[in-house]
């Protein structure tokens, strides 16, 4: 069956017997916005190298519209790849690079002007077709690398950590504008990054990868609130990771206390509960509310970080953290002692 | 690339210490008593008198110049710089690929090829171009495996000739270029030619279109190396070329040496020494100018 899209399948690679991509498996359909968030070694690059064809898996196929690919060259596929150097070249001009693929598809020069100067004015620069690459920012020389990769209107379009190298405020700047542009030409765009953040603000979907494996892939809302595993939940965003020991489908026992849950695995086993920091909520040490999960907890350390505060806790021997708005807070210091409320349906068990 | 290292020096040079003049004054003695004196020296003798038997006396007239005009001479110096320029084609199109390959082998690979590469570099020219007699004559390996081969009819030497002298100076050359070139080239950055392939470049495309002209400072520099080295060259075409192939250097030699006029010889040097600053200015120019690899 054809399927449109970008299809990964049982795709492995090994350096000398050393697996970096273990036997990944992946459907992007056409058009998606994607992420590859994982941390430094994960083998998410691997993977993105795989798919442009300047890796060839050491086992497993990848198929592009149903047709595969495994074996063709880069050259063949042609999918347009904004490297994390940028890779611009600094003996072209920056209009020569962006016209580079139009001269390879021998296109005429009038037509090969045409479109340089529509994609720079895409990309916000337009009229410096004449610059040196060495001429230009930090940020000019991104948005030209991203417009030498879609000047052969790619079938995929692949970003290796494009932002890493921009000070914080032009990242979040070339973020926004690059999510507008990949909303504007729907090309299945594939974005490798260890930025939780930027996979969060950019993608329709993310693959959370480690250890060269799959972890986790849905939308980015969707593995903050319930993330897979406890790889996931330390990766993206912060968890109180909370060990615990499985009573049944909706109670688990932390200490001497014991917590309702939402979802749980099975009875009998050790496990670890997850909690988002802002998920645990103080309560007035005078007056624990009626609810379940309300236990007492000793405050470790405050800081007072000015837009909220973080607030370290110790409760049945586990240390716990969250985060409390400044309106909200109840006002007590560290060795003072605390209630704390897990809410049921933000406790999520993970197995240990 | 010498622009940003200049750059980079600037705020050094301002504090430029007594010391520091002082490690500089050893090279700079050096350079003008061994090289600055000479030429000199050289360039004085070109405008002395000749006098028969070998001897001349100090004074200045314009005869030996005046006679470089000589269309043997002429002839000499053309073919002298197409010898060296073919021979600097024919290095690089070997010592590039090799320095190339070299670069990207695994570390241990890389350090055997670079000690084989200067063990080459440690045989001494002598030795070479009679190797080279000894390899091409009549009774050679070479000979014998042609003709062992039906490639050859009857075994006959392959000198002196043209062929002959331009393989031997690749072969004293090449281990140079591929030592100058290979720090390059290791530099080169690997997402360059990547990223031209997923644009569509054919491996052919990308090492004519993006590779080669990342390393055309390098690739200048060592054509002008080979040019310089192979222009004077002297024992080469001397043993295993013909008059016809015989370079300045020689006539040089001939000019001094056998009709023993001082000053001539003086006088052509001179021209071989302005030729060679001349193409240094314009490698500087070909290799410096405009945007350059960054490597």
């Amino acid at each position: 069956m054809a399927t449109f899209g970008l299809q990964l399948d049982h795709v492995s690679k090994s350096y000398q017997g050393v697996l970096a991509v273990d036997d990944v498996s992946l459907s992007i359909p056409h058009g998606q916005f994607v992420c590859f968030l994982g941390p430094s070694g994960c083998g998410k690059t691997t993977l993105m190298r795989m798919i442009a064809g300047l890796e060839q898996p050491t086992s497993g196929t990848i198929a592009l519209n149903g047709r595969d690919i495994t074996a063709e060259p880069p050259n063949v596929r042609k999918f347009g790849m904004v490297f994390q150097s940028l890779a611009l070249f600094p003996h072209l001009s920056v209009g020569d690079n962006v016209a580079f693929s139009l001269r390879l598809q021998g296109r005429h020069a009038p037509e090969r002007r045409e479109r340089v100067a529509e994609l720079l004015k895409l990309v916000r620069l337009p009229g410096l077709e004449k610059r040196a690459i060495s001429e230009l920012s930090g940020g000019q020389r991104q948005r030209v690398a991203i417009a030498r990769a879609l000047a052969q209107e790619p079938q995929v379009f692949l970003l290796d950590e494009p932002f890493s190298a921009l000070d914080a405020k032009l990242r979040e700047e070339m973020q926004a504008e690059f999510r507008q542009l990949q909303a504007e030409l729907k090309i299945t765009t594939i974005l490798v990054t260890h930025d939780q953040r930027e996979a969060m603000t950019l993608a329709d979907s993310i693959v959370v990868m480690g250890e060269g494996r799959i972890q986790q892939e849905g939308a980015p809302a969707d593995i903050y609130r319930a993330p897979a595993n406890r790889f996931v939940a330390n990766f993206v965003g912060l968890s109180n990771l909370l060990s615990v020991e499985v009573l049944d489908r909706q109670t688990v026992r932390m200490g001497a206390s014991v917590l309702q849950v939402a979802s749980s695995l099975a009875p009998g086993g050790e496990a670890m509960l997850s909690i988002r920091p802002e998920n645990v909520q103080l309560a007035d040490p005078a007056l624990p509310r009626g609810e379940s999960n309300v236990i007492e907890a000793r405050i470790t350390s405050v800081r007072d970080m000015g837009s909220n505060m973080e607030v370290q806790l110790e409760c049945e021997g586990r240390s716990l953290m969250t985060v409390v708005q400044p309106r909200e807070w109840i006002g007590v210091g560290a060795g003072q002692t605390a209630h704390v409320w897990l809410p049921k349906d933000h406790c999520r068990v993970l197995a240990a | 690339m010498s622009e940003a290292v200049a750059l980079a020096a600037e705020p050094y040079a301002k504090r430029r210490s007594f010391g520091q003049a002082l490690i500089l004054a050893a090279p700079a003695i050096f350079l003008a008593a061994f090289c600055i004196t000479p030429i000199i020296l050289l360039i004085q003798m070109s405008f002395a008198h000749h006098d028969d038997g070998g001897l001349w006396s100090p004074g200045f007239e314009l005869t030996q110049y005046k006679a470089l005009a000589d269309p043997v001479f002429l002839r000499v110096v053309s073919f002298s710089l197409l010898l060296a320029a073919s021979t600097a084609v024919v290095t690089i199109c070997i010592a590039f690929p090799a320095a190339y390959f070299i670069s990207r082998m695994r570390r241990r690979a890389q350090v055997a090829w670079l000690v084989f590469v200067l063990g080459a570099l440690s045989l001494s020219e002598v030795l070479i171009v009679f190797a080279f007699q000894v390899l091409l004559s009549s009774s050679g390996v070479v000979v014998k495996t042609l003709v062992d081969l039906h490639l050859m009819a009857t075994p006959h030497s392959l000198y002196p000739n043209l062929g002959a002298v331009v393989i031997c100076l690749v072969y004293l050359v090449l281990p140079y270029v591929i030592l100058f070139l290979y720090p390059a080239v290791s530099q080169l950055d690997e997402e360059m030619p990547q990223a031209a392939s997923t644009m569509g470049a054919s491996p052919l495309r990308t090492f004519f279109l993006v590779t080669t002209p990342l390393m055309r400072g390098p690739l200048v520099s060592s054509a002008a190396l080979v040019v310089i080295f192979t222009v004077s060259s002297y024992l080469t075409p001397l043993v295993l070329g013909r008059p016809e192939t015989w370079t300045v250097g020689v006539h040089l030699s001939n000019t001094a040496m056998d009709a023993g006029d001082m000053p001539l010889a003086a006088a052509q040097a001179v021209v071989l020494v302005t030729a060679i600053i001349g193409l240094l200015a314009l490698v500087r120019r070909l290799g410096g100018g405009g945007r350059t690899a960054p490597v």
